[in-house]
C-alpha cells in the first residue's frame, strides 16, 4: 500500500485574507456539526469520550475541514467516502452507512454516515460523521471482545445507504437494530449523527449560496495547498535521513507473544516516507489495525511535531507517504479481528514512530507515554435495577517526560483523549462501587525528567459480570529516552472471598458479585540522567 | 465600579439621574487603594450611597496563583482526584501534554474514612474518632483555608456537615461543596469548592478593608451570573464573583436596550484583547459549563463566549501564506503602533489606517494618534501580502471580523436563533467601529451604542438585582412534577430566607427551573419547571438539535433556583445636548476613499443621520457605513438602523 506522497499544487485565486475567511467558514461547520452530534448523543462514549469526528469533503471527495476531538479519527473519514462513492451513486437525500474495517471503516464499533451535498442539481461536497457506538453486536457486550475473527466482533456494515431521497430504510434499520444489544440507544446515536450531517450540509449549501460555488471551490482547493504547505515547512525541519527503531506488542491474547513492529522513516526535505516493511504479519487475536488505524497515527504524528497549528484536510496528508505491508498487524486484512488495532497497537506505532525520530531530532520528542488505553468492558445482567448492562471505559497513564520538562501523570495520551465517567454518574446507573481512583506514585521513569505517573483504579462489581480487559505494556515497559522506562502495568482480582490473583493483560472471565478488579497503568518513561 | 487590568472605572448616578463617569489606572499590587481613591472622589462627603463592585480580586488569586493555603478532605481513596480531574489532556497534539497544576499539592490532600452511597446511604459511617484524627493531622498541616468534597454528599450532606461544624468550631475557614452546590459530578463539585477555598481569606481580607473605609454607604459585591451579594456572603463564597467584569456589560446592555423598548440582544464587547459576545432572548444566559484557567466552575455565569482577539491582536502572514489576526496582542505595552510605540500592525492600527478613527479626538483628544505609524507598520505587512496599505489594513479587519462573526454565528445560528430577529449592542472601546460590519454580515438591521459604551461594565453593576441562586441533584425518570415542587419549594424557602439577609427591604422574586436531557443522554437543557416541563424541553431539544422524540423517556437531572430583588428603578438623565457640527473625515469603505461626516456623539439628535459617519465621544469611536443611519434615542443611546431601501 503506498499512500499520499503527492507534490504540491500552487495556490491558485485565493488572497491570504479570504483563505483565512474560509479556513474560519468551513471549520466552523464542522464544528458546529461535532456540537449537534456530542450533545444529543447516547453512548458514553460519544457524549463522554468525544469518540467521534465530522467531516466536510469537496466535490472530488477530498476532505477539507475536521472537527476531531481524539487522534485517531484523523485521516481516517477520507477512506470512508472513497469507499460510499466506489459502490454508490449518491443523490440528493441519500445517506451511506458503513463499519467494515475492510472497506471504509475503522472498528467494527465506529459507524460512519456519508451523505451528499446538493446546491440545486450540482452536487457541491459531501458532509461525513463517524461515532463509536456502545455495541454492535458480536460475542460480548461492548463490542470489544478478545476474539479471533472479524465475525466474532460484531455485525459488519459494508457501505449500505440507510437513507434515500429523504427517506429511511426501516427494514435495514430494523436488521441493524435487531443485531445491538441496547437498541433503543443506537436509534438515539444514529439519529444523532444524521441530525450532524444535516446540520453541515444546510450551511455548507447557505455558504455556496452567499458566496457563489467557483468561490467557495477555489477557497476549498486553496485550504488543501494551505495545509500541505504548512506540512510541508513542518516537515523541512527534520534533518535528512533514515531513521528506524522498533517496539513490541505484549501479545493478542492467544498466546502469540512479543509482536514486533518496525518503521523506516526517510526525509526528504519537505516530504517524508513512512515504511513498516519488516513489521509482523497479522496475528490471530484483535490486536491487527487496518490502514485507516495506521494512517490516523501517523498523521497524528507529524501533526504533533509541526509547531504550527495545520487545517486537518487531505492537503496536509499528501506530504506523507506511508507503506504498510498487506497482511501485516499495521494492515490486516480480511478476515482479520481488528477491535483492538485501534486501541491498543495504534499507541504502539506512535511509540515506534517517536522512537524513530528521536534520532533524527532528539531534542524535541518526548519518551514513551503508557502506550495503552487499557480497556476494561462489563456487562450482564443488574438484578437490583432488573436490567441489562454494559459498561466501557479506558483509563489514563503517565506521559513520557521531554526536553521540556516531566511527563503529566494520569492523563489520556496519543491517540485517545477520552474523560472519565463521573463516579457519582456511575454508581448512579450501574452496579458498579469504584474502591479507590489514585495517582500511582513512583511508576514513571526516573531521569533527569521524570516520566509522569500512572492511574490505580480499583471498582468492585456488586453484580455478577462478564469483564473483558484489553491492555498493553505490561511486559514491554514505556522506554524512557535516556531515562528509566516507565513501570509496566497491573491488572488484579480482589475476589469475594478476599483472596488476589493476577489476571493476564488481555483477558475475558466472567466474575461474581463482590468481586474487586484493580487496574494499575503504566508511567511514562524518563528523560536523561 | 469595575476594576480591569488596565483601568478602574466608576459611575456614580444621584437622586436626580444625574450620571457622572471616573476613570483612573488600576492599581493590580493593592487593588483597593484604586477603588477608595476613587470611591474618595466620586462620593466625597456625600451621604448614603449604594455601591456595587465588580471585583477581580478573585479572578487575579487564581490566574496567579497566589490564593490561600488550602487543605482539602476527600473520601479516602480519592485525595487525587483534584490532580486526576477528568484525566483528558487539553490539546491533542502537543509534545508535551499539560493538565492545569492543582491549587493543592500532594501533601495538602487528605482522605477521610467515610463513604455514602448514590442514592445517600451510608456503607462507611464517620466516627468520632476519625474527626479528631482528622483535626489533629490538619494542625500540621498549617492550613489557612479548608475545603470539604465527599462523594455524594449533594444525595445526603450529613457527613460533610458534620466535619465541617467540627472544624468551624476550631476556627477554620471551611468551604464545604454541597453548601456551594449541591450539584452530582464530583470533580467539577470538588474543583468549586477548593476554587472557593482558594479564594475567600483573600477576598474577606480585601473586603473588610473595603468595608471599614466605606462605613456609611451599603457595598454590594456582582456574582458572574450579573446579580449582586452582600459583602458577608461574597466573603465566605468568594467563587461566585470569579467572572464579574464581563458581567457587568451584559446587564449593562440589557439594562440599557430595555430603555427603547428591546429585549432580544447580541451583544458585542470588544476590548484590546478578547471580545465578548452573548445572546439575550428577553432574560439573561446563565451556565454552569466555564472554567478558569481551565479549572472547573460550576457557579452560574452569564454565558459569553470570548474571542481571542480585539484592537491590540496582531496581523501577520504565516508559513502557509494566510493573514492571521491574533492571539498575539500588543497590549497595553507596547501597544498599537498608532500609540507610538509598537512596530508590529493591530487591529486598531488597520482602523487608522481605514479612516475609522479620527486621530485628534481619539479619548477626548487626552491621548495622540500617529497616523504615520500605524501606515508604517501596516506598509510592513502589505509588502509581504503584496498589496497596498489600504488593501491590507482591509484585510485585517475582514479576518478579524470573520473570526468575530463566527462567534456570533455559533451562540445564535447555531443555538437555532434567527439573528435577523436580534439588535445588536456594540460597547467596549473598538466595537463600535466593526458593529455595523458584522451585522450586515449576520442580516441584522439594528445596532445600539449605549450611553458611555466604554464604562458600561460599571454601570451596568448599578443595575443588577440582589440575587442568590441554588441548585439540587434530583435524577428522576420522567417525574410528575408535583413532586419536583415540593422539592422546589424548600429550596425557595431557603432562597427567601437567606435572600432577606442580603436586603431587608424590597420584594423577593424567584424562578425555579429543572435541567432535563433524554434518559441517556449527558447534557442537560434548563427549562422552566412547570406543567409544560416536557413539552417546552422537547422544543428546545428541537431548535437546538434539529429532531425530539415523544417516545423517549425523559430524566429531570438538577433543580434550580434563584431569588432575587430587584433595584429602586433610577431614571437616567439625558446628557445635555451639544450644538449639530460636523467635518469633513475621509473614510476607506467598500474599496475607495469616501467622504464622511465626523461627528462628536452629543451633537446627535433623533434626526437620522445617513452614512458614512464616524461618531466620536470620549470612551470609544463609532463608524456608521453608507447604507445605514443614526440616531440618538430619547434615553441618549445610538440607534444604527439599515436602511430597508437597498439589499446592502
Amino acid at each position: 500500500m503506498i499512500v499520499g506522497g503527492r507534490k504540491a499544487k500552487p495556490l491558485v485565486g485565493i488572497d491570504p485574507i479570504t483563505l483565512e475567511v474560509f479556513n474560519h467558514k468551513l471549520s466552523a461547520i464542522a464544528e458546529e456539526m461535532g456540537v449537534v452530534l456530542c450533545r444529543s448523543a447516547f453512548s458514553p462514549n460519544i457524549k463522554e469520550r468525544r469518540d467521534y469526528s465530522c467531516a466536510l469533503f469537496d466535490a472530488n471527495g477530498e476532505m477539507v475541514a475536521q472537527a476531531a476531538h481524539i487522534p485517531v479519527h484523523l485521516g481516517s473519514t477520507p477512506m470512508s467516502v472513497r469507499a460510499a462513492l466506489a459502490r454508490h451513486d449518491l443523490g440528493a437525500g441519500d445517506v451511506v452507512l458503513l463499519n467494515d474495517p475492510f472497506e471504509g471503516g475503522t472498528h467494527l464499533p465506529d459507524i460512519t454516515v456519508v451523505a451528499p451535498v446538493y446546491v440545486g442539481t450540482r452536487r457541491i461536497g459531501y458532509t461525513a460523521n463517524r461515532a463509536h457506538h456502545s455495541d454492535v453486536g458480536g460475542m460480548s457486550p461492548g463490542s470489544m471482545p478478545l476474539a479471533r475473527e472479524i465475525y466474532q466482533e460484531g455485525l459488519r456494515l459494508p457501505p449500505v445507504k440507510i437513507v434515500r431521497g429523504g427517506v429511511v430504510e426501516e427494514d435495514l434499520l430494523a436488521m441493524f437494530l435487531a443485531n445491538t444489544r441496547v437498541a433503543d440507544e443506537r436509534l438515539g446515536d444514529l439519529y444523532a449523527q444524521l441530525a450532524a450531517l444535516r446540520v453541515g450540509a444546510e450551511r455548507l449549501a447557505q455558504l455556496v449560496e452567499r458566496d457563489g460555488r467557483l468561490r467557495v471551490s477555489a477557497a476549498m482547493q486553496a485550504l488543501q495547498g494551505y495545509s500541505e504547505k504548512l506540512m510541508a515547512e513542518g516537515l523541512r525541519e527534520l534533518p535528512r535521513g533514515v531513521f528506524t527503531a522498533e517496539d513490541y506488542l505484549d501479545g493478542d491474547g492467544f498466546g502469540r507473544e512479543s509482536i514486533r513492529i518496525v518503521v523506516t522513516i526517510r526525509t526528504k526535505g519537505g516530504r517524508v516516507e513512512v515504511d513498516f516493511a519488516g513489521t509482523d504479519a497479522q496475528v490471530e487475536g484483535g490486536v491487527n489495525a487496518n490502514e485507516a488505524v495506521t494512517l490516523a497515527a501517523v498523521y497524528y504524528v507529524f501533526r504533533c511535531l509541526s509547531s504550527i497549528d495545520i487545517p486537518p484536510n487531505a492537503g496536509m496528508m499528501r506530504p506523507i507517504a506511508v507503506r504498510a505491508p498487506a497482511g501485516s498487524v499495521v494492515n490486516a486484512s480480511f478476515p482479520a479481528a481488528v477491535a483492538a488495532g485501534n486501541v491498543e497497537t495504534s499507541q504502539r506505532i506512535v511509540d515506534v514512530l517517536y522512537r524513530a525520530l528521536s534520532h533524527a531530532v532528539p531534542g524535541r520528542v518526548p519518551a514513551a507515554s503508557s502506550g495503552t488505553m487499557n480497556n476494561l468492558a462489563l456487562g450482564g445482567f443488574d438484578a437490583a435495577r432488573s436490567r441489562q448492562f454494559s459498561y466501557y471505559e479506558t483509563i489514563a497513564g503517565g506521559a513520557g517526560a521531554s526536553a521540556e520538562g516531566h511527563g503529566e501523570s494520569a492523563v489520556q495520551t496519543h491517540m485517545t483523549n477520552p474523560m472519565n465517567t463521573p463516579i457519582e454518574a456511575l454508581e448512579a446507573e450501574l452496579p458498579l462501587r469504584v474502591v479507590r481512583y489514585r495517582v500511582r506514585r513512583g511508576s514513571g521513569g526516573a531521569g533527569a525528567h521524570r516520566g509522569g505517573d500512572g492511574v490505580d483504579r480499583e471498582i468492585e462489581i456488586t453484580s455478577p459480570a462478564s469483564v473483558t480487559i484489553l491492555s498493553e505494556r505490561r511486559a514491554y515497559r514505556p522506554y524512557g529516552l535516556g531515562g528509566e522506562p516507565g513501570k509496566a502495568g497491573r491488572n488484579q482480582l480482589t475476589l469475594p472471598n478476599g483472596r488476589k490473583q493476577l489476571v493476564p493483560a488481555k483477558i475475558s472471565l466472567q466474575i461474581e458479585a463482590g468481586t474487586k478488579l484493580r487496574i494499575l497503568t503504566p508511567g511514562g518513561g524518563g528523560w536523561r540522567r | 465600579m469595575d476594576t480591569g487590568g488596565t483601568f478602574t472605572d466608576f459611575v456614580a448616578v444621584d437622586k436626580a439621574g444625574r450620571c457622572r463617569i471616573h476613570k483612573r489606572p488600576s492599581t493590580p499590587d493593592d487593588p483597593a487603594r484604586a477603588v477608595l481613591e476613587g470611591l474618595d472622589h466620586l462620593l466625597g462627603d456625600s451621604e448614603s450611597a449604594e455601591i456595587t463592585y465588580g471585583s477581580t480580586v478573585a479572578t487575579n488569586a487564581v490566574l496567579e496563583r497566589k490564593g490561600a493555603r488550602v487543605v482539602v478532605l476527600t473520601t479516602a481513596g480519592f485525595e487525587d482526584l483534584i490532580e486526576i480531574g477528568r484525566q483528558q489532556r487539553p490539546d491533542i497534539y502537543s509534545l508535551t501534554p499539560r493538565k492545569p497544576v492543582p491549587l493543592v499539592p500532594r501533601a495538602r490532600r487528605v482522605g477521610v474514612a467515610e463513604r455514602l452511597l448514590f442514592d445517600g446511604t451510608v456503607a462507611t459511617a464517620l466516627t468520632d474518632a476519625e474527626l479528631v484524627r482528622v483535626g489533629q493531622g490538619l494542625a500540621k498541616l498549617r492550613a489557612d483555608s479548608v475545603a470539604i468534597c465527599f462523594l455524594h454528599s449533594y444525595a445526603e450532606p450529613l457527613h460533610e456537615r458534620v466535619l465541617a461544624e467540627a472544624l468551624r468550631a476550631q476556627g477554620y475557614s471551611v468551604s464545604v461543596s454541597h453548601e456551594l452546590i449541591a450539584e452530582y459530578r464530583e470533580y467539577e463539585r470538588l474543583s468549586t469548592t477548593v476554587l472557593n477555598a482558594y479564594v475567600a481569606p483573600l477576598m474577606e481580607r480585601h473586603l473588610a478593608r473595603l468595608a471599614a473605609r466605606t462605613g456609611g454607604h451599603r457595598l454590594r459585591v456582582l456574582q458572574s451570573s450579573g446579580g449582586a451579594i452582600s459583602v458577608e456572603t461574597a466573603s465566605r463564597e468568594a467563587v461566585r464573583t470569579l467572572l464579574s467584569g464581563p458581567a457587568g456589560g451584559v446587564v449593562g446592555a440589557v439594562q440599557s436596550a430595555a430603555r427603547i423598548g428591546e429585549s432580544r440582544l447580541l451583544t458585542l464587547d470588544m476590548g484590546g484583547t478578547s471580545t465578548d459576545v452573548s445572546l439575550i432572548d428577553r432574560v439573561v444566559p446563565r451556565h454552569t459549563e466555564w472554567a478558569i484557567d481551565r479549572l472547573p466552575v460550576k457557579i452560574p455565569a452569564i454565558d459569553i463566549h470570548t474571542v481571542g482577539a480585539g484592537g491590540g491582536s496582531i496581523a501577520r502572514v504565516d508559513a502557509g501564506g494566510a493573514l492571521k489576526v491574533g492571539p498575539d496582542s500588543a497590549g497595553a505595552n507596547p501597544g498599537p503602533a498608532c500609540y507610538g510605540r509598537g512596530v508590529l500592525p493591530t487591529v486598531t492600527d488597520a482602523d487608522v489606517v481605514l479612516g475609522r478613527l479620527v486621530p485628534d479626538a481619539f479619548l477626548g483628544g487626552a491621548m495622540s494618534i500617529d497616523t504615520e505609524r500605524a501606515k508604517r507598520a501596516v506598509a510592513d505587512l502589505a509588502a509581504k501580502l503584496d498589496m497596498d496599505v489600504v488593501g491590507a489594513a482591509e484585510g485585517i479587519v475582514r479576518v478579524v471580523n470573520a473570526g468575530m462573526e463566527r462567534a456570533m454565528r455559533a451562540i445564535s445560528v447555531e443555538r437555532g436563533w434567527d439573528p435577523r430577529e436580534f439588535a445588536l449592542v456594540s460597547f467596549g472601546g473598538a466595537a463600535g467601529m466593526h458593529a455595523c460590519e458584522l451585522a450586515e454580515s449576520l442580516e441584522m438591521r439594528k445596532v445600539l451604542v449605549p450611553l458611555n459604551p466604554g464604562v458600561l461594565s460599571a454601570w451596568g453593576a448599578l443595575r443588577a438585582e440582589v440575587e442568590r441562586s441554588y441548585v439540587q441533584t434530583v435524577r428522576q425518570i420522567d417525574p410528575h412534577v408535583a413532586a419536583l415542587d415540593t422539592i422546589a419549594a424548600s429550596m425557595r424557602r431557603r432562597a427567601r430566607r437567606e435572600i432577606r439577609v442580603e436586603a431587608r427591604v424590597g420584594k423577593i422574586e424567584t424562578s425555579t427551573t429543572a435541567d432535563v436531557r433524554y434518559r441517556g443522554q449527558s447534557y442537560e437543557l434548563e427549562v422552566p419547571l412547570s406543567r409544560q416541563l416536557r413539552r417546552d424541553f422537547e422544543k428546545a431539544h428541537e431548535r437546538l438539535y434539529g429532531y425530539s422524540d415523544e417516545q423517549r423517556s425523559i430524566e429531570v437531572v438538577n433543580l434550580r433556583v434563584v431569588g432575587s430583588i430587584a433595584r429602586r428603578p433610577v431614571v437616567d438623565r439625558v446628557p445635555e445636548r451639544a450644538a449639530a457640527r460636523s467635518a469633513i473625515h475621509r473614510l476607506y469603505w467598500g474599496g475607495r476613499w469616501v467622504e464622511a461626516k465626523h461627528m462628536v456623539r452629543p451633537s446627535l439628535s433623533s434626526r437620522r443621520c445617513a452614512g458614512p459617519i464616524v461618531v466620536t465621544e470620549v470612551s470609544a469611536t463609532t463608524m456608521v457605513p453608507p447604507g445605514w443611519t443614526v440616531r440618538a434615542a430619547a434615553s441618549g443611546d445610538l440607534l444604527i438602523e439599515r436602511k430597508t431601501s437597498r439589499g446592502k
